[in-house]
């Protein structure tokens, strides 16, 4: 039973381990916090596979936003932390505010290509915060000081090119 | 209802980063069952998220899949002792459907349920507050008209129609919230779960503009089923709709005058569950 489950771990691992450090990297920004959160999105992964269910989803999906959940609220809990603490070194905070350009510089010289500087900067950078830093839409809205009903749109045609580009990549 | 509208107003988007109300995640769910075109673009932005990880797939350190493995086994061991913080696992449980979409997991699509019948109860037992409060206006309101006025005769008639369906034990009253849009606005539909007759009280809202008519929709089993328009300037009255022998909810959108075959869900107002 045991050796099984070790067989479906490692592929489950093998997959996937790649693809969702990818975004936890993106998200936390410091390789440290992304070995960390990796390890706690395999043990969520792992204890939740259950109750997964194939009827309303595919998998990658499901561990994707398990990934990028745990992601985001590490970040939060950290940057909480950090409030708390009311640290002067660099904290997660600092790093999330030069996110608009550190995501490409910073990530880039770890070595990986960043699929998203190929979109529009007004495209990117709502992908960058809804999808990688948590903000809702309204909250985009409104430190963007753009409304409500662009900012989803805008989302939608962020999204169909990014499609394109990704196609290109294949 | 126009499904390339609804689809571009970019709903499906949000909901797939995680960021779509509750509400509109449960009409998106509702719709996705009977829209394939829908379903399809729900996919499509799935699919273009899994791409966009595996493009920008990083390998973790390579130390880490023993450590994860350890972590896993060692915790499997434990798993069935009540020392084990349940804590965490609730926490856990929590915060996936917070900022994810809720459909992937089950038990938490679930809970969701068991959530939204918690605030449904209460709703009910709010309505029935609301009701018995209002029988009351509306005894003192009806003595008053017979004293005061024949020509209050007829607003006295909507009354009584009104109170007669509040009373009567077959009547199933469905109370219509308004949505994120239209938050102060309320509709009431009185179901007579016997006859299937359907009668539709607007209360609030406000009167449709020139060439609009509000149009009263059934949601059975996930698909919108015309309930009829509302007639023009009679929105202080109760009207009686097409007949509906089943529905899991009812929702009004403003169509075009005569009403439509499908209805436009940008124009959504009021809505509520049975």
């Amino acid at each position: 039973m045991q050796k099984k489950d070790q067989r479906a771990f490692n592929y489950l691992y093998d997959h996937y381990a790649g693809a969702l450090y990818g975004i936890v990297i993106r998200i936390v920004s410091i390789k440290e916090y992304a070995d960390e959160v990796i390890q706690d999105v395999f043990v969520k992964i792992w204890r939740y596979i259950d109750s997964f269910d194939a009827a309303r989803g595919k998998l990658y999906t499901w561990i994707i936003n398990i990934a990028r959940n745990s992601a985001i609220d590490y970040v939060k809990s950290k940057s909480v932390q950090n409030e708390q603490k009311n640290q002067s070194l660099p904290d997660i905070v600092d790093v999330k505010e030069k996110h608009n350009f550190s995501v490409s510089t910073q990530v880039d010289h770890i070595g990986f290509k960043n699929v998203l500087n190929e979109l529009r900067a007004e495209w990117r950078e709502l992908i960058e915060m809804a999808y990688y830093e948590g903000y809702t839409q309204q909250e985009i809205a409104e430190k963007l000081n753009i409304p409500l009903g662009t900012i989803k749109t805008r989302t939608r045609g962020a999204l169909l090119e990014l499609k394109r580009i990704l196609k290109e990549y294949e | 209802m126009d499904t390339k509208e609804y689809i571009s107003s970019g709903i499906i988007e949000a909901y797939v980063m995680g960021l779509a109300s509750e509400e509109e995640v449960s009409i998106l769910m509702c719709i996705r069952k009977h829209n394939t075109e829908v379903e399809q673009a729900i996919l499509e932005a799935e699919m273009t998220f899994e791409d966009l990880a595996t493009s920008q797939a990083m390998s973790p350190p390579p130390e880490l899949k023993a450590a994860i493995w350890n972590k896993i086994s060692s915790q499997e061991t434990t798993n069935s002792s009540p020392l084990e913080p349940q804590v965490e696992d609730s926490a856990v449980i929590h915060e996936i459907p917070s900022s994810a979409t809720e459909t992937p997991i089950r038990s938490l699509a679930s809970r969701n349920w068991a959530i939204a019948a918690s605030i449904l109860l209460v709703a009910s037992i709010g309505a029935n507050i609301f009701y018995h409060n209002q029988s009351i206006n509306d005894q003192d309101m009806l003595v008053q008209a017979l004293v005061e006025n024949q020509s209050t005769q007829q607003e006295l008639q909507h009354f009584q129609e009104k109170w007669k369906l509040l009373q009567d034990p077959v009547i199933k009253t469905v109370t219509l919230a308004g949505v994120e849009q239209h938050p102060q606005l309320k509709a009431h539909v009185f179901w007579n779960t016997k006859t299937t007759d359907v009668y539709l009280s607007l209360e609030n809202l406000p009167a449709a503009p020139k060439g609009k008519q509000y149009q009263l929709w059934a949601m059975v089993d996930g698909k919108p089923v015309d309930a009829g328009v509302f007639p023009l300037g009679k929105t202080d009255q109760v009207t009686i709709m097409h007949q509906i022998p089943k529905a899991q909810a009812f929702a009004i959108t403003l169509e075009t005058i005569g009403g439509n075959p499908t209805p436009d869900l940008t124009q959504l107002y009021v809505m509520g569950n049975t």
